[in-house]
């Protein structure tokens, strides 16, 4: 044992020795935090500026300023919602909506919160309850803000806004702010159902969504008035929509979204497997071919067995990858308390699976025996190649079959629908099952097979040592070329050479 | 009780049987060199002794013991083919070799230190290897097998590829060894090498022991061989095999290679000549090499695979 955890030291001396590791180490972390700061560094706080000229009189301009009022009214709630959520601020007001979390609040409710005071009554009803420590409660900015129309354009021909709206569009002048949309209702609006859009980009889906909307109840409205209806009844058919009570079941309901969140431990759980697997795994094969190519393993099995040089390899190889795990769930947890929480109770969720001690072990037992199955792979792999190149012939295909179908089984399980007979047959087969038994513990997997699963593998891992051991410590001295699959096979048959 | 016994020993790849029923013992204090050309069995015999491969048939005994890593603590071993983990440290390499055979990190270092510091390395403790000069990480090389002070040292075609210094070092430390007391057994196909160190020898060739004794005794297993002046042609005593006329000494007399019968002594002929009055001015006894010796009983180290 003691030559075991000597090997071990060194493995992981020297892959920890390596510029490439600490590269890899701090790759992820980094890209973490550059993906959450871009999109925050290029995003565009401003509102986005709308006009809208109405050539109707003014009602449609003002049904879709007062949408886009209530749409904002009702991310409002929403961030309300969440921020009462986070704070356990619920006692403030146990029956206002901001109180109730996790669902999708009506129009009728946004009006009642709008009725009720907004933010400012609610801040003040919570203000009662927040402990001095809790921050405020900070709205986020409006997404639109109504622009005037100036009069210049009010009173242009239609056919000649085209040219008009270039420099409200596109300013020249650097003071001056760009208008991000015009909408021209044109007055025989209602005749035709023709409306133009001018924009200065791509129109966001929201936005259309929100307009199209607006302006087809108007539309449908002046058809129903046409036919004879009365203006209210008409206005009143065209609101006509279901009112829709959603909420969401508690987690093991079998909600998708809940159990997408309850999977992204496991899958992440299974993608650290994966990324230190092929990363730690092709420096310990940098480093038995090293130990072939310099002509350094005579001496070092006149001193221990290639048994004990194999487990103190795979035992520091496996060091580095948990090593580096660590390293990742540190950064993870230390974003957790650098964002005051607000990571962390995104994650809550996500650790809903580590509730049970059962799942724990299952978690920890086939990433560790997932971690050796494959890693004795990259070593036998190593000890049969005199030089890099020789191993990549070996590596690639090894690679390709381990990783595709995983691709596959992670675009499987968050698709949501259980993944079918594809990652059923893939957990069943053991290079895939930790993989896919990790994949799948979020999503539930019935207990009877994981252990079935757990005690194949075993099995598998088992065997697989001896075979490759053999194949191993046979391959250590052997020279000349490459083996063919016959010679591999005959090395796996040898007992003792 | 011999360090190293070796009895009936074979050893067989598929269809090469690369030792042939190997016998011989190696005593406690000896020099022992293990002779014979490339293919010859002899890199195979010492990993089989180092249990690093087994033998098909035959016994081997270590130190009393079975081939094992057990002995590891007390064998020393440089292999033909040598290397270094390129990124480790000198001392570090030494240390942790040093601590595979069971010494304390802190006796490994001390040990790896002071072997450095004698090596001439001292400036070199903390350089990586691949920092080093092909001479220096073969002295690091070296070092890796002398941390642990062995009892036994086996070495593999130790003077291959190593420049003239340390072909000296390496000398040096193999008397050095053998005056503390440790049993030495080294494979070589450069017969002045073991001509200087040897108080043993054996000659394989094709895996199969042709001869196992003394350098003397090697030596007698070739005739005599003499250099002679005289007048008369030395073939008429009795004893010489053959006597070749190689040229003109001065006032008549004649220069003469003589080779004597098997079995007979240079002295018997050197009386029969006073006997006789057979006129001399000069009788010499050629020294035989053992690269002589080794042709004569193996073939030429090239022919001896």
């Amino acid at each position: 044992m003691k030559n075991i955890l000597l090997v071990a030291a060194r493995e992981f001396r020297q892959i920890a020795g390596m510029r490439s590791f600490w590269l890899t180490l701090l790759i992820i972390p980094v890209s973490i935090v550059i993906g959450a700061l871009v999109p925050q560094l290029v995003q565009n706080d401003d509102a986005a500026r709308v006009m809208v000229i109405d050539r109707t009189g003014g009602a449609e301009a003002r049904a879709i300023a007062q949408r886009f009022e209530l749409e904002r009214d009702r991310d409002l709630l929403n961030d309300l919602s969440r921020y009462v959520q986070r704070h356990h601020l619920e006692k403030a007001d146990m029956q206002a909506p901001w109180a109730q979390h996790d669902r999708w609040y009506s129009d009728a409710e946004v009006a009642r919160f709008v009725a009720d005071g907004g933010v400012e009554a609610a801040k003040a009803k919570i203000a009662r309850v927040k402990p001095d420590a809790t921050p405020e409660f900070e709205a986020s900015k409006p997404d639109y803000e109504m622009v005037p129309v100036p009069a210049s354009l009010a009173s242009a021909a239609d056919a000649s806004l085209d040219e008009a709206l270039k420099p409200v569009l596109k300013p020249t002048a650097k003071d001056v702010k760009p208008v991000d949309y015009v909408i021209l209702v044109p007055a025989d609006f209602g005749a035709s159902p023709l409306v133009r859009l001018w924009a200065n980009r791509q129109p966001s889906p929201r936005f259309m969504s929100n307009v199209q909307e607006v302006l087809t109840r108007d539309l449908r409205a002046r058809y129903l008035t046409a036919q004879g209806l009365s203006p209210d009844a008409a206005r009143t058919a065209a609101t006509i929509a279901p009112a829709l009570a959603i909420s969401t079941p508690p987690p093991g309901g079998g909600a998708r979204e809940a159990m997408l969140v309850r999977s992204i431990l496991p899958i992440a759980a299974a993608y650290l497997l994966m990324m230190s697997l092929m990363l730690s795994g092709s420096w310990m094969l940098q480093g038995t071919v090293e130990e072939r190519s310099n002509k350094l393993l005579e001496t070092v099995l006149a001193c221990i067995s290639p048994e004990e040089l194999m487990y103190g390899k795979l035992l520091g190889t496996a060091g580095v990858g948990l090593f580096m795990i660590a390293v990742w769930i540190g950064c993870g947890i230390f974003a957790a308390y650098a964002t005051h929480g607000a990571i962390a109770d995104m994650i809550r969720p996500a650790l809903d699976p580590l509730t049970s001690p059962g799942a724990i072990v299952a978690l920890l037992y086939f990433f560790v025996v997932g971690y050796v199955t494959i890693a004795v792979l990259f070593l036998a792999i190593g000890a049969m190649s005199e030089s890099m190149r020789d191993a990549q012939g070996y590596l690639m295909p090894v690679i390709l079959v381990i990783i595709l179908p995983i691709t596959i089984l992670m675009q499987a399980v968050l698709g949501g629908d259980g993944g079918g007979v594809l990652v059923e047959v893939l957990t069943w087969v053991p290079i895939w099952t930790p993989f896919a038994v990790l994949a799948r513990l979020g999503l539930g997997i019935p207990a009877w097979e994981v252990i079935a699963t757990g005690v194949i593998l075993a099995a598998f891992t088992a065997a697989e040592l001896v075979l490759l051991g053999r194949l191993f410590r046979a391959s250590l001295l052997a020279q000349g070329q490459k083996p063919n699959m016959r010679e591999m096979l005959s090395r796996m048959r040898a007992v003792q050479n | 009780m011999s360090v190293l016994a070796l009895e009936r020993v074979s050893k067989r790849f598929d269809e090469t049987l690369a030792v042939d029923d190997l016998s011989f013992s190696v005593e406690p204090g000896t020099v022992f060199g293990f002779l014979g050309g490339n293919g010859a069995g002899k890199t195979t015999s010492l990993r089989m002794v180092l249990d690093i491969i087994r033998p098909t048939s035959g016994r081997i005994e270590v130190l009393g013991r079975a081939p094992g890593r057990a002995n590891a603590p007390e064998i020393g071993f440089l292999p033909e083919e040598r290397g270094l983990y390129r990124q480790m440290t000198a001392l570090d390499t030494i240390t942790y070799f040093g601590r595979l055979k069971g010494m304390a990190v802190a006796d490994a270092r001390k040990e790896g230190a002071a072997l450095l510091e004698r090596f001439g390395l001292a400036a070199n403790f903390k350089s990586t290897v691949d920092k080093l000069s092909k001479g220096m990480a073969q002295k690091v090389q070296l070092a890796t097998a002398l941390v642990n002070r062995p009892r036994l040292l086996i070495l593999d075609e130790p003077f291959a590829g190593l420049d003239p210094v340390n072909q000296g070092l390496l000398e040096e430390e193999i008397r050095r060894m053998s005056a503390a007391g440790a049993t030495i057994v080294f494979s070589t196909h450069v017969m002045q090498h073991a001509e200087r160190l040897c108080d043993r020898l054996l000659l394989l060739g094709k895996g199969r022991k042709k001869f196992e004794g003394t350098l003397e005794e090697a030596r007698g297993e070739l005739p005599a061989r003499l250099s002679v002046v005289a007048k008369q042609d030395p073939s008429t005593l009795a004893g010489v095999e053959s006597a070749t006329d190689s040229g003109a000494a001065e006032d008549g007399w004649r220069r003469w290679d003589v080779r004597l019968d098997p079995g007979v002594a240079p002295g018997d002929v050197l009386e029969q000549c006073t006997a006789q009055q057979f006129q001399l001015r000069r009788f010499e006894q050629v020294q035989i090499s053992l690269h002589d010796v080794f042709v004569h009983i193996v073939g030429t180290p090239e022919t001896a695979q």
